[in-house]
């Protein structure tokens, strides 16, 4: 007897102008299981499951829900399949309270007024019933990441959504907040939910996943039992070859202070408080320091502070000997101090400038770059930008002219990056420069930073990612609220140890 | 006594003005679409009222209210297809649509009321409509008191926006299109449709604002001056307003007030006594609205999507 | 796959062939509206639109005509770079008028009441008009109010300003300013000997170059320099050009003065000929900066684009008064240009049509 589907996704094929973002792709869904969709940024991990939600139209193939073949041509055929989805960038609207948040687009009404008493009660039962514990009344700005997490859950489960799509859930989470996690999802599939987990994190799946579905580069791979695998096959299954988890570094030989942070504090923009509260630390030539901290725990405060983005409340900032608390933002790029932004399209390109336009965004003002002080001088432009994108392997369109916003967040990344480094700072501050970059890359901005150190840079690296975390640094200090909660050696400390600091369930001190 | 009286009168009139305009743009932002063109949509909808009383002169109090209502409304409506069909489907800047469409307001209506002029009489070629004995049917003498009955219909039109935008499920979903479509998108919600419904109702209400101020305190108007700014004024006092239906009620009050100073400061002694320019009143409430603004605009509970182009399928 | 570099996926033909499908759709717009007041004259009043000065007889009336076509595209012109530069900055400039407004303000004021020569009359008109543009940058910069609110706001406290202030040199028994020729010479624009080649038009002078100057100056600076290099990146993200270290806020007041300085300048330069005078009874906005920014967007944002769009926008509003008043409103023109600005909304989206259209016969014409 055939096996219970809850869905099938069979042989989809998805094109979009120049390129095939799903070939023949298979995936099948058990009833009640746990499925892992295993696959690096740009495997077609997303087209995939816009198709389910309908949200794109498959060119080829077909989708069945219990056995039966289903046409899925908007949200609303899927809700009404019972596909429920927790997107990787939640789908709440901020100034909404939680409970407006859940019930939107399934309102209770009596003639077009809404009910909310009802709503307030089905939402408290299953917020009990499956341990997801939420305010209905606050709102979505003022609540932690895992509140709103588990308000996505519950917009699922308001909607009795039989099958559950992860996508991408513990990229905001703590290591605490992760395991909490995997019990909700583990709860649910006891329950008779089958879910869709899409992960590029190995041990989570391994451990909490049934089974999982390979994609790369937009190819179906194949699918696997956990248990009978290892965690290195499946990342050669996603990445196509053996990669190493690893970054190779030598012991660090650590200089003078070049950097040197006292008693910091950054205002909040948002609430009436710091965001960054009475901070002190420094960073030496030759070592890599990692801030590390869940995303919102004044990390972004901290860099707009460093770089001048912001003014300081209070405190000072000392760069190789000099305050530089109140300098502005170029003198402190003049004095050799680079910045890697944490939102390459906020603040470290203008988009719709041409690639050499964005080369020069940090050196522009420079007379190799003018004639007669006043005028761009385009060919030593044109030279530059050439040589930077030659070196560092950018790849776009039409090389110097493409608009940058026509390349690849990948190689829109690779131009900062190459910037930055070529002003050969003695302060690197690099913020998530891995952010949506895919394994490959990754690998080269770790040697990049690495390579760096060695010559005696000091680098400053903030980072969510726990991998990178452990990897890259020669020193971890771990920001919560705001504050400086714990100094680590990263060769000493266990992920497990530093998630209690990043939860803020362990402060001071550390194994150093 | 009267001329305070007179004052409040103008007060209420001007602030229902602003009121219903503002609370037009506020259902158009709130859906993610931002109105410059309301100066152009009132123009039209004074057009559509003023046509009304125009052609059925001899219609009975109530029929005449209701009757130049719907005119107004009905040509405010259809003038803001013009911003819903580009900024909703054709992605267009909305800034040069709303500037578009008050130009061509003006332009519009004045060649109309031309037109009609020329050919009841070929020697009238101006763009001025007279409804003199028509505006009498809106007011009631309440002692010395002349009300008029779109005050109370603004004062209605308040507790409705109230009560649509905090209490039905039109207000809730409106207000996710404009603070985040995709969102809405996702939970099934037709983010064109409720962005048309936005800027449709902007249109019914601008339009009706429209017909409201061309009878507030005259009897006649010449359509290629427009509405002076009065579309603008709104939009501040709804920004002023912070988007929200109740402070809007109370921000308009206050610039009714400037606006009304203008009209009757002549009847209080120690104004006249300063010997300011009468110019200097009628600049008035564009200064108050500049100064407001220059203390409000920092912290703007704007819709967080407002202005920006929905488009399906983009996550 | 090789592109094919096809003429039509040029940039500049494609702004040019947008601006040209916006004006036949105003015209066509246009022609219909006339046809539905008056079938008859429908064909004559839309083509004495669009001839404007050639619908004289004698050649001779032709170029004074077209001299004062000329002299007010100048002033547009100035108005319509006003839009463009700030618009490149990402600042929509609708204040242009109040700023026009400002600058006629000071230039009539000095010449009549301070009798100042005209040049003096001129740099005063550009100060005035770049400090209102100034205060809108300023109030945008460090308070976040939308310039478009403040550039409204403005335009309404000059005209009213302008009212009060010029009434004070107006006619004893008229509501109009005094007249430039005899009541203030020094202060008249030279003519540099140009109005001998429109059959001596009086008023033809050095406004005409001077606003083609400036088009050819606002095309080097926002093009050429580190200036225009700036602007721009804080114009497309001010974030961005705050971390690569530029003075956003400064940028955007410099623009919103330079813009203001444009439009002051283009006060003079149609104040000062004498061509005409400003009615201190005036109840709205003068409407050259509304028309500038038809102009500017017409002209595909390009400086040098403008100078083609100023003059047919000017040329077309002229052209309006030739059509027969006793049948047709003067305003079809206003109507006509407004519909080109609604229609230039839609520039993205013809350019987006075009290249899908390119695309599909690329596709279709095989490799």
């Amino acid at each position: 007897m055939a096996e219970q589907y809850a869905i099938e996704m069979l042989n989809i094929t998805k094109r979009f102008p120049g390129i095939i973002a799903n070939d023949n792709i298979t995936l099948q869904l058990k009833k009640g299981e746990i499925h892992a969709l295993l696959g690096e940024n740009g495997a077609g991990k997303s087209t995939l499951m816009s198709v389910l939600f309908g949200m794109y139209q498959a060119e080829e193939g077909i989708i069945k829900k219990d056995g039966k073949e289903v046409k899925i041509k908007d949200p609303n055929d899927a809700n009404e399949l019972g596909i429920g989805m927790v997107h990787q960038h939640f789908k709440l609207i901020e100034c909404f309270s939680v409970l407006d948040n859940i019930i939107l687009g399934v309102e209770p009404c009596k003639n077009g007024f809404l009910q909310k008493k009802e709503a307030r009660e089905k939402v408290q039962a299953l917020s009990n019933k499956y341990g997801l514990s939420v305010d209905p009344d606050a709102i979505i700005e003022d609540i932690t990441v895992g509140m709103q997490q588990r308000t996505e859950i519950l917009k699922m489960l308001y909607r009795d959504n039989e099958i559950l799509i992860f996508d991408e859930p513990t990229a905001v989470l703590t290591p605490q907040e992760i395991t909490e996690l995997m019990k909700i999802m583990k709860n649910l599939a006891a329950e008779g939910k089958s879910i869709l987990f899409i992960s590029h994190k190995l041990a989570e799946i391994m451990e909490v996943a049934d089974r999982c579905t390979v994609l790369r580069k937009g190819k179906y791979i194949g699918t696997v039992n956990t248990a009978d695998t290892t965690m290195e096959q499946l990342s050669s299954m996603m990445v196509g070859r053996d990669v190493s988890f690893h970054v190779a570094k030598q012991e660090a030989k650590v200089g003078d202070t070049v950097l040197s942070v006292k008693n910091m504090s950054v205002a909040s923009k948002t609430k009436g408080k710091q965001a960054v509260n009475n901070v002190s630390f420094d960073v030496k030539a030759g070592e890599i320091v990692c801030i590390a901290g869940i995303d919102g725990n004044g990390q972004t405060e901290l860099v707009y502070g460093l770089s001048g983005l912001e003014p300081l409340s209070a405190g000072t900032i000392n760069y190789k000997g000099k305050d530089i608390t109140s300098t502005s933002i170029r003198e402190r790029s003049v004095m050799g101090i680079s910045h890697i932004p944490e939102d390459r399209h906020k603040h470290g390109l203008i988009l719709d400038y041409p690639l050499e336009f964005n080369m020069i965004l940090q050196n522009y003002f420079e007379p190799r770059f003018l004639k007669n002080g006043l005028f761009l001088n385009r060919p030593a432009i044109r030279k530059f930008s050439d040589r930077l994108i030659e070196e560092n392997d950018v790849r776009s369109g039409q090389g110097s002219i493409t608009i940058t916003r026509a390349m690849s967040g990948g190689n829109q990344q690779k131009a900062i990056i190459a910037r930055e480094i070529d002003k050969n700072p003695d302060l690197l501050i690099a913020v998530q420069p891995t952010r949506g970059v895919d394994i490959g890359a990754i690998e080269t901005i770790h040697k990049q930073l690495v390579a760096l150190r060695d010559a005696g840079k000091a680098v400053l690296l903030v980072s969510l990612e726990l991998d990178e975390v452990m990897d890259v640094p020669d020193r971890i200090l771990v920001m919560y609220e705001g504050e400086i909660v714990g100094e680590l050696d990263p060769k000493k400390t266990t992920q497990e140890e530093l998630g209690l600091y990043m939860a803020g369930a362990k402060r001071d001190g550390g194994n150093k | 006594m009267a001329t305070f009286l007179l004052l409040a009168e103008y007060t209420l009139i001007f602030a229902s003005v602003l009121m219903l305009v503002a609370l037009g743009g506020c259902y158009s932002e709130h859906s993610g679409v931002i109105n410059i063109g309301l100066e152009g949509i009132m123009v039209m909808g004074a057009l559509g009222g003023a046509l009304v009383m125009n052609m059925f002169p001899g219609l009975s109090a109530p029929l005449m209210i209701l009757a130049v209502m719907a005119g107004s409304m009905l040509f405010g409506v259809i003038y803001s297809t013009l911003l819903g069909f580009s900024a909703i489907h054709l992605k267009a800047d909305q800034t040069i649509i709303g500037t578009a469409m008050n130009m061509l307001g003006v332009a519009l209506a004045t060649i109309i009321v031309k037109t009609i002029n020329m050919q009841a009489n070929a020697s009238n070629p101006t763009s001025t409509l007279q409804y003199i004995a028509q505006k009498k049917l809106f007011l009631v003498k309440l002692g010395s008191f002349e009300f008029n009955w779109f005050m109370l219909i603004s004062l209605v039109i308040l507790a409705i926006a109230y009560v649509v935008m905090y209490k039905t499920r039109f207000g809730l979903r409106l207000q996710a299109c404009g603070e985040f479509p995709q969102a809405a998108a996702s939970v099934g919600i037709d983010v064109y449709k409720m962005r048309w419904s936005g800027v449709l109702i902007s249109g019914l209400l601008g339009g009706l604002g429209g017909i409201v101020y061309i009878m507030a305190g005259v009897s006649e108007w010449k359509f290629e001056n427009g509405v002076a700014g009065f579309g603008f004024l709104a939009m501040a006092v709804m920004i002023f307003g912070q988007y929200r239906p109740l402070r809007i009620g109370v921000s308009a009050l206050l610039f009714g007030f400037f606006r009304a100073l203008g009209n009757v400061y002549t009847g209080f002694g120690f104004l006249v006594a300063l010997n300011i320019p009468s110019t200097l009143y009628n600049m008035l409430p564009y200064i108050v609205c500049l100064i407001v603004l220059t203390f409000t605009s920092k912290n703007s509970r704007a819709p967080k999507a407002d202005g920006i182009p929905y488009e399906k399928g983009q996550r | 796959m090789e592109k094919n570099k096809s003429f039509l996926r040029n940039e500049g033909v494609q702004a040019l062939l947008s601006s040209i499908l916006c004006i036949i759709i105003g015209l066509i717009i246009g022609y219909i509206v006339l046809l539905f007041i008056n079938p008859q004259g429908a064909s004559g009043a839309i083509l004495a639109i669009i001839k404007n000065w050639a619908n004289s007889s004698r050649s001779t009336l032709q170029l004074k005509n077209l001299g004062s076509t000329l002299v007010n595209t100048a002033p547009l012109l100035l108005c319509s770079l006003s839009v463009l530069f700030a618009y490149k900055v990402g600042l929509f400039n609708i204040g242009a008028s109040g700023q026009y407004t400002a600058g006629i303000i000071v230039a009539l004021y000095g010449a009549l009441a301070l009798h100042l020569p005209w040049i003096v009359c001129m740099v005063l008109s550009i100060i005035a008009g770049a400090i209102v543009g100034a205060i809108s940058g300023a109030l945008k910069a460090y308070q976040n109010v939308s310039e478009v609110i403040s550039g409204i706001m403005l335009n309404w406290i000059l005209l009213y300003a302008a009212n009060m202030i010029l009434s004070s040199v107006k006619e004893p028994s008229d509501i109009y300013t005094l007249k430039m020729a005899k009541n203030a010479p020094q202060a008249i624009l030279p003519t540099l000997g140009l109005n001998s080649i429109f059959n001596n038009h009086q008023y033809v002078g050095i406004a005409i170059p001077i606003a083609l100057i400036a088009a050819i100056l606002v095309w080097i600076i926002l093009d050429k320099t580190k200036l225009g290099y700036e602007l721009k990146a804080t114009g497309l993200n001010k974030n961005g050009a705050k971390y690569a270290g530029m003075k956003e806020n400064q940028n955007i007041i410099l623009t919103m003065a330079i813009a203001g300085g444009l439009a002051g300048l283009a006060a003079s330069c149609l104040y000062l000929t004498g061509i005409t005078e400003w009615s201190c009874a005036t109840a709205s906005v003068p409407g050259m900066g509304f028309n500038g920014i038809a102009a500017a967007f017409l002209g595909g944002l390009n400086p040098l684009g403008s100078i083609l769009s100023s003059y047919f926008i000017q040329h077309i509003s002229m052209g309006g008064s030739f059509v027969d008043l006793s049948i047709y409103p003067s305003q079809v023109a206003d109507l006509i240009s407004s519909i080109i600005i609604y229609l230039c909304g839609f520039v993205a989206f013809f350019k987006l049509m075009m290249n899908q259209f390119l695309d599909k016969k690329d596709a279709k014409g095989g490799k």
